[in-house]
């Protein structure tokens, strides 16, 4: 995971994520015929025009970038879909909607690859920009609960991005928090009695989904 | 002996710890005395870097105290308003130091004190980070100690890499140990 | 103060941005080096003091004196050896990250047995790598075409590239195998294009 700019990064890079991400299945729609591809990962097609087949994004975008294929976007990627998704995710303040678990990446590499395929892309870009954002907002205030009773977060339907971009942050936090709380430092009964900041304690693990 | 390489360990020992000699000692011009005897007396109150108290306390050659940053005033000050101390100005290393000495002087609410100062600064480098994006927000930064510097930087460094992975552009870049500026022709 | 001159050193270390590198202090090194040198003085002759002296088993101010001089050397030890072992880091690192030989702008900037580290360091990658016929400097991002687009940056003449023979002037703009242009865009010798 040590990429050429940081050698010791712990996270993985973006770039990194997109890698990953290029191995979900997309369908596609060929306008080309050809034989069946058989790779280490799999066999793919045959392809056959105006016949939809299953391939990984990787092959998609290579493809389309040849002008061999239309993508057909994902089902959630549609505006309706997204839309429901968007105002789920404004009326919970502590769920997460499930998405895809590269969606910020799929719809990345769909935008700047098959821009043409997708119906309605500049509504589609601006439901899943504002989708993350709610979501970024959340996950952010949901960082707020980490405290010295905290051993590990849980955060159900997170995906991979999201997950990332809060690694390095939480990491060193419960790090901190762990050293700051081991049992030398602090006293239990000294902790009752003298705590100048009082928080909630909901017991050796905070849920950030309730 | 996994921290014996550590810089930031090693910097935050060399933070000054007042204390007072329990013995003379021979032959250490230590401190700049006017005299040549370079003896130090038994009772000399002095500050000694952490490395030297520490290795000195535990065998009963000087008594220490807290240093200034975990005084009175400074603990006053971080009950009634801890996100807004500045903590870098009285010390760095504020909670590494505290933990090193928690251990040495046997004064029981350091722990509590770091943990609440902790806990309560935590959330403000978290809500900073997030908020002030790209835009730092330059006199929080000066206020944090070095441990919550990293924090802050982590959350920053993460969301301006994915915001950069996000405008695309060369994924292919000179190596950062090579000099940014100078490009071979201009 | 004593160990204070070390403790500069890693303090040096420590203000310069991680993953970058700063000219080997030869100067402090040295006077580090020399105050160890004085404590060790300080130290043998407070020792030989106590061995001479009526009981040398008793706890007197010479007995705290030599302690002192004692801890003094550990830590300037220690100092000295985290500053030693973490550039050693970060050089591991360049190793990566350029194509050996390091360029002049970095040579200068370390010492002689860093010179010698950096020189072994690439030495043993490049005899693993041919043993193993494996390329590990390539591709440390993700790939995606086999071709990319580039600019050439300098002048580097004409070179023999896995697929073809390339005659690499500046301004020049080509495709090339990505595994052939990466090291050069990595020097700084071309950058990649993008649509």
């Amino acid at each position: 995971m040590a990429t050429q700019s940081d050698p010791h990064a712990s996270e993985f890079s973006a770039a990194e994520l997109e890698f990953l991400a290029e191995d979900e299945m997309i369908e596609i729609v060929p306008n080309m015929r050809m034989e069946t591809l058989n790779l280490i990962c799999g066999d793919f097609g045959p392809f056959h025009p105006q016949i939809a087949t299953q391939v990984p994004l990787w092959l998609a975008v290579a493809l389309k970038k040849r002008g061999k294929c239309t993508i057909r976007p994902p089902e959630w990627m549609s505006v309706e879909k997204l839309t429901q998704v968007l105002e789920a995710e404004r009326d919970s303040q502590k769920t997460f909607q499930p998405l895809p678990f590269h969606y910020v990446e799929i719809s990345r590499l769909l935008f700047d690859h098959a821009r043409d395929d997708i119906p309605d892309i500049y509504m589609v870009r601006s439901l899943i920009e504002d989708i993350k954002d709610v979501r970024f907002h959340k996950i952010g205030t949901g960082l707020e609960v980490i405290s010295q009773r905290t051993a590990a977060l849980k955060l159900e339907h997170l995906t991979a991005m999201e997950v990332n971009i809060v690694r390095p942050f939480v990491v060193r936090a419960l790090q901190a928090f762990y050293k700051l709380d081991s049992p030398e430092m602090i006293q239990e009964s000294d902790l009752r009695a003298n705590r100048r900041f009082p928080t909630a304690n909901h017991g050796p693990k905070r849920q950030l989904k309730r | 002996m996994s921290q014996y390489y550590d810089i930031d360990d090693i910097i935050a020992e060399d933070e000054l710890v007042p204390a007072v000699f329990q013995v003379s000692a021979n032959g250490v011009g230590l401190f700049d005395s006017s005299d040549e005897t370079n003896k130090v007396e038994q009772g000399s109150k002095v500050e000694l870097p952490f490395w030297l108290a520490r290795e000195l306390h535990l065998r009963q050659a000087v008594s220490i105290n807290l240093p200034h940053c975990f005084n009175q005033k400074t603990r006053e000050e971080l009950a009634a308003d801890a996100a807004h101390v500045d903590l870098r100005n009285r010390c760095p290393y504020f909670y590494e130091l505290g933990r090193k000495l928690f251990t040495l002087v046997g004064d029981k609410t350091i722990g509590t004190l770091l943990l609440a100062a902790f806990q309560t600064r935590y959330r403000e480098v978290l809500i900073k980070a997030q908020t002030a994006a790209l835009a730092v927000a330059p006199k929080f930064l000066t206020l944090l100690t070095k441990e919550e510097t990293k924090l802050y930087e982590a959350a920053q460094s993460s969301m301006v890499a994915f915001k950069k992975w996000r405008m695309g552009g060369p994924r292919f870049q000179k190596a950062s140990v090579l000099g940014r500026k100078r490009r071979p022709f201009e | 103060m004593y160990a204070k001159k070390a403790c500069e050193l890693v303090k040096e270390f420590s203000s310069s941005e991680p993953g970058q590198l700063a000219p080997f202090n030869t100067n402090l090194f040295s006077q580090v080096i020399e105050e160890c040198n004085f404590h060790f003085h300080q130290l043998q002759s407070l020792l030989s003091k106590i061995q001479e002296g009526p009981d040398s088993q008793t706890k007197n101010a010479d007995h705290f004196g030599a302690l002192i001089h004692h801890l003094s050397l550990v830590r300037n030890k220690r100092c000295l050896m985290a500053y030693v072992h973490n550039r050693a880091e970060v050089i591991r690192s360049l190793g990566w990250m350029i194509e050996p030989p390091l360029p002049e702008e970095i040579q200068e900037k370390l010492s002689s047995s860093e010179k010698e580290y950096s020189k072994n360091q690439s030495a043993t990658i490049k005899s693993y790598q041919s043993e193993m016929d494996l390329d590990l400097a390539v591709d440390m991002v993700p790939p995606k075409d086999p071709y990319i687009k580039v600019r050439v940056l300098d002048d580097i003449g004409s070179v023999a590239l896995s697929d073809q023979i390339a005659n690499l002037a500046r301004h020049a703009i080509l495709f090339l195998r990505r595994t052939d242009a990466e090291t050069y865009i990595s020097q700084g010798l071309m950058e990649e294009l993008t649509d």
